[in-house]
């Protein structure tokens, strides 16, 4: 459609002056911009390279070897590189965002850091679920604040449990489906070799896996941790989880339903407003809060993490046993093999002997015989 | 404890793993889920060792071991069991030659239920975070690519995606692709090459437009049913439009404004010479036809006035074309009357 307003008016300058602008592109601050500029500063710029004492070398620029994009790059980065020690250091503050990357182990949680982090924010006193009421602190500014004393021993016995049933070869379900907690979510998985689910639980994934989970890869695993060298099962029984940790119980009821028909133990972040029933171990604490959430995610992945190496090293020692039992059975076959080499050897030194006694015997009589003929003949009296 | 059953262990494998030569399967107590191993069979240790002998005789029917019921051939009498069974039968199975096995997911995706893409997302999302710092080129200099289609995506993976996750996929391509090719990892080289489609050779380059040998760029506008077919060169101002005068052909000031807009706005209209042809459509259709030819014709000479020819609505064709007349309706749109009865 024609704008009529776009006719240039005098006073303003024309739209092909404004083209000589050259578009806003992310280039680095010290780029040293288009040609024109090039020649513009080119007498000014040193023509040997800096002295060594400014820490990074950079080579000079000339007209006709200009910086590229990737020489402005990588001086950047050795800038970077040799200029982080330099300056003021903080010690000991309080870096939040540091708890999702490296989470506290259960014994290293505090009360302090569980509020630091929120987890004692509850709901609306008006949306609260009576289940509740044993772990509310009290009420203030409306909200139903948690007591924090439960929300700690809640979540170091979920993290026993989560330690325990990932040490016996258990497996683990992460669910987390809210915005924002993926990362939390596999990276907590991760850590105790378990499995994630960020994004919406399909209906019968337990109690119809045999259809929604058809496809899957499954592989047979013995007790060494050796996979099945031909490779995943053809057409396997589905996999059910053995531990399922919700993050939001609210809008995983399916989930954590499906989980209850099994008898598959659940773990909750249990916010005011939930109902504790729905899982195995609630865990009281404000689950609209990420910083909360990759907290105790955090903590239950160190748990399983406890209990993931407590199996590896048992896998370890089988492994050990196992060499050990198969350079004994080495042993034994060798011993057997020589013990009836020397039979062997014996029955035949045996056979030789009787061999010669034989012949021995047979020259004996064979000379008894002859001494016999050689006698002159007796008389015979009758 | 873990001493006794090493022992019990041992035990048994000298009286059944040494007779039979292979690991015999036991229950470990520390070792969770005791359930039947895939593939177990009826018949016992002693049995296949029988018929082992037996087959190793070769044709040698050994009469102590033909069983009184068969599989298959009940009431048939007598079944030789050498003949039952092969050399696959009798061969353990890897499970049944281990001492416990138990069954793992692949994936860590595994309950999502399409654990190929929430895998291929999570790569690539990683990929994304590693390189984000990377500088990038202009959205117009990142060369053409085209990504495999969903239907080719879902035939690798082996389950079908839904078109909204195939984009979130396919948004992180692009955003990879955009990456300073000099300074592009090899990784993300790998990967985008993955997931390129394998015919390259169809991607559509728009052909480049250049003048002429008589210095004449080429143009075709469309309006409403009318087509403009332009050439614009170097000159001093001249319209001809149909073989007749700008002022001869539009009989309307705003029509004649229309028709040479492009022009007007750039300031060029004492620098270029139009010539067209004109067909279909009314007045009105026919000079914004015009307008997109001559825009199209201009940047023919100019590329670089593209943006200020966007500016002023000359770059995109116009699709609105007349609504058709439905049944019921007077007109398109237009109901008939109330009348009261």
């Amino acid at each position: 459609m024609i704008i009529r307003r776009a006719l240039p008016r005098p006073g303003l300058p024309a739209p092909s002056q404004c083209l000589r602008f050259p578009r806003q592109q992310r280039t680095l601050a010290t780029s040293p911009g288009p040609e024109s500029d090039l020649a513009r500063h080119g007498k000014v710029l040193p023509t040997e390279p800096p002295a060594r004492s400014q820490g990074h070398r950079i080579r000079p620029v000339t007209a006709d070897r200009p910086f590229t994009l990737k020489d402005e790059f990588e001086n950047f980065q050795n800038f970077r590189k040799q200029s982080s020690h330099t300056g003021s250091r903080l010690s000991r503050h309080y870096a939040p965002y540091k708890h999702a990357s490296r989470p506290p182990s259960p014994s290293d949680l505090t009360l302090e850091l569980l509020m630091a982090s929120g987890a004692h924010l509850g709901h609306a006193t008006a949306l609260w679920n009576p289940g509740n009421q044993r772990y509310i602190f009290g009420i203030r500014n409306g909200i139903h604040i948690i007591g924090l004393e439960h929300t700690l021993s809640h979540l170091r016995r979920a993290a026993r449990v989560v330690d325990r049933v990932v040490e016996v070869f258990g497996t683990v379900l992460v669910v987390g489906t809210r915005a924002g907690q993926e990362r939390t979510v596999v990276q907590t998985a991760e850590m105790m070799g378990g499995y994630h689910l960020f994004t919406r639980w399909t209906a019968g994934g337990i109690t119809n896996a045999r259809q929604i989970l058809a496809g899957e890869k499954v592989v047979e695993i013995n007790d060494l941790g050796e996979p099945n060298p031909s490779g995943p099962m053809e057409d396997p029984i589905p996999v059910r989880p053995d531990l399922v940790i919700c993050l939001n119980p609210l809008e995983n009821y399916v989930l954590l339903k499906e989980c209850g028909q099994f008898g598959i133990p659940t773990i909750g972040v249990i916010d005011t407003d939930a109902d504790p029933t729905w899982v195995t171990y609630p865990i009281p604490a404000n689950d609209d809060s990420l910083r909360c959430i990759s907290l105790i995610a955090g903590v239950l992945g160190r748990a399983g993490q406890a209990g993931l190496r407590r199996r590896e090293a048992e896998v370890a020692e089988w492994k050990l046993e196992g060499e050990q039992e198969d350079e004994e059975a080495m042993m034994e076959e060798e011993e057997q093999v020589e013990d009836e080499q020397m039979e062997i050897k014996n029955w035949e030194d045996f056979e030789n002997y009787m061999k010669k006694r034989e012949a021995l015997q047979d020259e004996q009589l064979k000379e008894i015989n002859k001494i016999q003929e050689d006698l002159p003949s007796t008389p015979t009296l009758w | 404890m873990v001493a006794g059953l090493v022992s019990l262990r041992h035990c048994c494998r000298t009286i059944l793993g040494e007779a039979f030569n292979t690991r015999v399967a036991l229950p470990r107590a520390s070792f969770p889920h005791p359930r039947p191993l895939a593939g177990a069979r009826s018949f016992t240790i002693s049995h296949v060792q029988q018929a082992r002998s037996i087959l190793d005789d070769e044709g040698e029917v050994n009469d102590d071991w033909i069983l009184k019921t068969g599989t298959g051939t009940s009431g048939q009498g007598p079944v030789n069991i050498a003949d039952e069974l092969t050399e696959e039968d009798i061969t353990p199975t890897w499970a049944e030659q281990q001492f416990a096995v138990r069954r793992v997911p692949v994936s860590a995706s595994y309950f999502t239920g399409n654990a190929t893409f929430v895998d291929n997302l999570l790569a690539l999302r990683a990929l994304q975070r590693k390189y984000e710092l990377l500088p990038t080129i202009p959205k117009d200099q990142v060369p053409p690519v085209k990504w495999k289609t969903l239907v080719e995506y879902n035939a690798l993976a082996g389950k079908s995606v839904s078109a909204s996750k195939f984009k979130q996929l396919t948004n992180i391509l692009d955003r990879l692709n955009i990456i300073e090719p000099t300074l592009m990892p090899q990784d993300v080289q790998d990967v985008l090459a993955w997931y390129k489609r394998d015919t390259q050779g169809a991607v559509s380059t728009q052909k480049e437009r250049t003048v002429d040998e008589f210095g004449r760029g080429y143009g075709l506008g469309r309006r409403k049913t009318s087509v403009a077919r332009v050439y614009v060169l170097e000159g001093d101002g001249q319209v001809y439009i149909n073989g007749k005068t700008l002022a001869e052909h539009f009989e309307r000031l705003h029509d004649r404004e229309s028709a040479i807009w492009p022009l007007l706005v750039t300031d060029r209209i004492d620098k270029y010479n139009v010539w067209a042809t004109v067909d279909g459509g009314g007045k009105t259709g026919q000079a914004e036809a015009l307008t997109l030819g001559v825009a199209r014709a201009l940047m023919v000479h100019e590329p670089a006035l593209k943006p200020a020819l966007r500016r002023a609505g000359c770059v995109t064709r116009d699709h609105r074309m007349v609504e058709r007349k439905k049944p019921g309706h007077v007109k398109a749109r237009k109901m008939p009357t109330w009348v009261k009865r």
